[in-house]
């Protein structure tokens, strides 16, 4: 026997078992069931569609078709426009808000909304139970934050109050000019509280599940799909498009691109899902379209940790990398380079500039804080998300060119950790991490959106810096009704933040990349907020 | 007078064998010159496996005979460090299966009896279970604890040395179950033989007549397979380094490798070096291990005298 075709079959077999192996996951999301009338990839599997515990942008596009508030954006500018609010009335003093809700607003299984509803709502998200990271959008309402701490027991005593079955009266902390904004966001909507009431922490899980925004949700399988059906006790049903939709959870952007290019997909709009490699070919594309809008790539720091509870150490991180080389070498759609956190574009705001590209600064900073050319500097983990599937890489992309860079300057050595999204969040919170990736959409068009984050009370601050001076810089700036004077208070709330203690390192400002084809997908209109609300989007036929 | 051929000893009738085995021949020559090329040339290629450069994405050209990657690094200096971490975990994995299924085997099947059938038993519990999900939960459940543990005893510099530890334990634990059934088979038959009988019966020890006078006779056999179980072991790394289980970045196994070409993989543009390269890597080496695998076990076969 010379040479052994048993062999050569022995191993094919093998090889033919290790390849389906491999690519068994590749027909997963494939079972046979009917194509909904439109079908959105999304980015990452949402965490929860619970209104008041989403935050990631994902979540938040769902959550928000399921649940409205009293106020909701505007398809084209992203604008406030009435919801289930018909209209209402600010004092003078910009203190007092008074909602009139609709008299046809109504749960999708029948019951009308009213303004216990909403009374119920707020107070459920600003309750210490619900451990909201969200809450923190509540805190300019009258005694919400300390209702939210624990300090006020009774919820009668926060500035949310029915004054009539259809009407609602908020009052404030001060003259906060973006609080119609922070009513649209998923945080502030509506949810039914008997159902709350009944199933605790499974409410999502009930069905019938009342519903008071333009769509029901029929099911949702993890890693599979969000399947939504038209609400028709809506009060807007008529300008509902569609009537069955789902949501794919996509990670991956050769996924998401592959699926879109075979028509298993309509659109694809999440910030990560275009593949960066492609872009020179695609963006030239008529189905492609870019838009800036209020979102910033950045890396928090965890402060709590040695050695970077050293401001001298995190500057010398902040000024070592070359972010030009990261926005034209890995995600090539033509970013803009961030030393601050705010991006331009928001009116009335022009945000000071951080620190720049400045090895040689950075080296020095770092010998001061006694580690001269890296030495005794510890291993330390670089800490991001992993998309599903494993192949989204702009992260780990990102990840390895920091890696190389920091120790080409600074002859420190990082290691690097992906987790999945809900692990990565977890771990973020919990402040189980060095550094990690991080990123922020703005949801309304002004700084504090950003600037709120790394407030010491915000949930979503995540670094565990605390500075008192800089929650007193935007407390006072969200007093004044100046425009201007406020301006000049945030801006020094933003250089305390980027200049001198850099919890965060700002590496670039998103630019947006959505793909449908637009002659057969309307409603889709390119606003600085990102938002574009699903009961407005029109596949036409 | 006759002129008699001089007798032949069995090891040079299986050398012969072997040498008529093409297939072979030529994969051990291949592997044998894949082993130099992984030892000896990134420190003759002038470009370094991390290093970020400008040439992004360049197809395989004169200075770069692989291409490069999305960060511009050498793909060649990078499938030569792949590979070289491949080996060394089929190697690694393949030797820690050798000790534990060799032990496990000659012990049941020496014993005999009821530690026989318990301790194959055993056995076939574990070979029920999948493999690489068992490797997969292994890793998942237990690498913080076996850090933890391992940190206790050893400073250690880095986590991807305590992946690559785990990787060479775990992989090895879960190949030895053939070797362990194989090497029992081989002792059964071995122990009523003539010659443990006269050592028995001259007063040796157990672990002496294992040691000395039945392993010996199973050389061959185990040798076999342990070139068998490299490849399949290097076949599991490279699947747990797609899932990203694996090796971590900036290191890179074929596996990794060939996921980040995977990667690549879409109807616009396919950067195709990027996959071709590793995988064909890969293949290369799995089917001359496969190749030698058989040669081998062909020619020390003592029945397959023609």
């Amino acid at each position: 026997m010379s040479f052994s075709w048993q062999s050569v079959y022995r191993f094919l077999t093998r090889a033919v078992v290790g390849g389906l192996l491999l690519f068994s996951c590749a027909g997963c999301g494939s079972r046979a069931e009917q194509r909904a009338d439109l079908v959105i990839i999304n980015g990452a599997e949402p965490e929860s569609l619970d209104p008041a515990i989403v935050t990631g942008q994902p979540d938040i596009r769902v959550a928000g078709a399921l649940f409205e508030g009293l106020v909701r954006n505007d398809p084209h500018t992203g604008a406030p426009v009435p919801g289930l609010a018909e209209r209402w009335e600010i004092s003078d003093d910009g203190r007092l808000y008074t909602f009139y809700l609709r008299t046809n607003a109504q749960w999708s299984t029948g019951e009308p909304i009213m303004a216990r509803d909403v009374v119920y709502s707020w107070r459920r998200v600003l309750s210490p139970e619900t451990a909201s990271d969200y809450a923190g959008q509540l805190f300019y309402i009258k005694n919400a934050e300390e209702f939210n701490r624990g300090e006020i027991k009774d919820p009668s005593r926060v500035g949310i109050k029915a004054i009539g079955p259809r009407t609602v009266r908020v009052e404030l902390t001060g003259p906060v000019p973006f609080f119609l904004d922070l009513c649209t966001l998923p945080t502030l909507a509506v949810v039914p509280e008997w159902t709350i009431e009944r199933y605790g922490d499974r409410w999502l899980m009930a069905r019938p599940l009342p519903v008071s925004g333009p769509y029901e949700l029929v099911s949702w399988r993890i890693n599979d799909r969000i399947r939504l059906r038209k609400n028709r006790r809506y009060w807007d049903v008529a300008h509902t498009q569609n009537d069955r939709v789902d949501v794919l959870p996509v990670g991956s952007a050769n996924t998401a691109l592959n699926l879109y290019e075979t028509g298993a997909a309509d659109i694809v709009w999440d910030k990560e899902l275009a593949p960066s490699e492609l872009l020179d070919v695609l963006l030239k594309r008529p189905d492609f379209h870019t838009f800036d809008y209020l979102g910033t790539y950045f890396i928090r720091i965890n402060v709590t940790r040695k050695p970077f509870d050293d401001p001298r150490v995190r500057r010398a991180l902040a000024m070592a990398i070359d972010k030009t080389r990261i926005v034209e070498k890995i995600t090539r759609a033509g970013e803009k380079i961030a030393t601050h956190l705010t991006p331009p574009g928001i009116p009335h705001y022009d945000p000071p500039n951080g620190l720049g590209y400045d090895p040689e600064t950075a080296r020095r900073l770092l010998a001061e804080a006694g580690y001269p050319g890296g030495k005794g500097f510890p291993t330390f983990q670089y800490m991001f998300n992993a998309a599903a599937g494993g192949a989204a890489k702009t992260h780990e992309k990102i990840a390895v060119e920091l890696q190389q860079m920091w120790r080409q300057e600074l002859g420190i050595h990082m290691e690097l950790r992906q987790a999945e999204w809900k692990v990565f969040l977890a771990a973020q919170s919990a402040l189980d991490y060095d550094l990690c990736r991080s990123s922020w959409v703005g949801d309304y068009n002004d700084p504090n959106t950003f600037l709120d984050l790394f407030m010491s009370w915000s949930g979503n601050n995540r670094t565990g810096w605390k500075d008192p001076d800089y929650d007193r810089l935007l407390r006072e700036a969200n007093s004044r009704a100046d425009p201007a004077a406020r301006a000049t208070l945030l801006q020094a709330a933003e250089a305390l933040l980027v200049r001198d203690a850099v919890p965060v390192l700002p590496l670039f400002f998103y630019r947006g990349i959505s793909y449908y084809d637009s002659t057969k997908i309307q409603g889709i209109y390119p606003n600085i907020l990102d938002q574009h609300p699903i009961n407005a989007v029109r596949k036409v036929r | 007078m006759i002129n008699a051929p001089p007798a032949l000893t069995p090891r040079q009738r299986a050398w012969r064998r072997f040498k008529r085995n093409r297939a072979a021949v030529i994969s051990g020559l291949f592997l044998a010159l894949v082993v130099l090329v992984v030892l000896v040339g990134p420190a003759i290629c002038p470009y370094s496996p991390n290093a970020l450069s400008e040439a992004q994405f360049q197809p395989p050209n004169l200075r770069h005979w692989f291409g490069t990657d999305v960060h511009g690094r050498d793909l060649l200096v990078r499938v030569l460090m792949g590979a070289r971490l491949s080996l060394l975990v089929g190697a690694t994995g393949a030797g820690v299966s050798l000790v534990i299924g060799v032990i496990w085997g000659a012990v049941a099947g020496y014993l005999g009896g009821r530690w026989d059938s318990a301790m194959m038993r055993a056995v076939d519990v574990l070979y029920s279970l999948p493999s690489v999900v068992f490797v997969i939960v292994l890793i998942t459940t237990l690498e913080q604890l076996f850090k933890n543990w391992l940190s206790r005893l050893v400073s250690i510099e880095s986590d991807s040395t305590v992946r690559l530890l785990f990787l060479f334990v775990g992989l090895g634990a879960v190949s030895w179950l053939t070797m362990a059934r194989i090497v029992r088979g081989q002792v059964l038959s071995l122990r009523t033989r003539g010659f443990v009988e006269a050592s028995r019966a001259l007063g040796a020890n157990e672990v002496r007549i294992l040691w000395r006078h039945i392993l010996p006779n199973m050389y061959g056999i185990i040798i076999v397979y342990l070139v068998l179980t490299v490849p399949a072991v290097i076949l599991s790394e490279s699947f747990l380094s797609y899932l990203g289980l694996g090796i971590q970045p900036p290191q890179a196994s074929l596996g990794s490798l060939i996921a980040d070409g995977a990667g690549q993989i879409n109807p616009i543009r396919i950067y195709w070096w990027l996959i071709v390269m590793p995988g064909g890597i890969l293949v290369a080496m799995l089917l001359a291990l496969n190749f030698l695998g058989d040669g081998l076990r062909d020619a020390l076969d003592p029945l397959a005298e023609s």
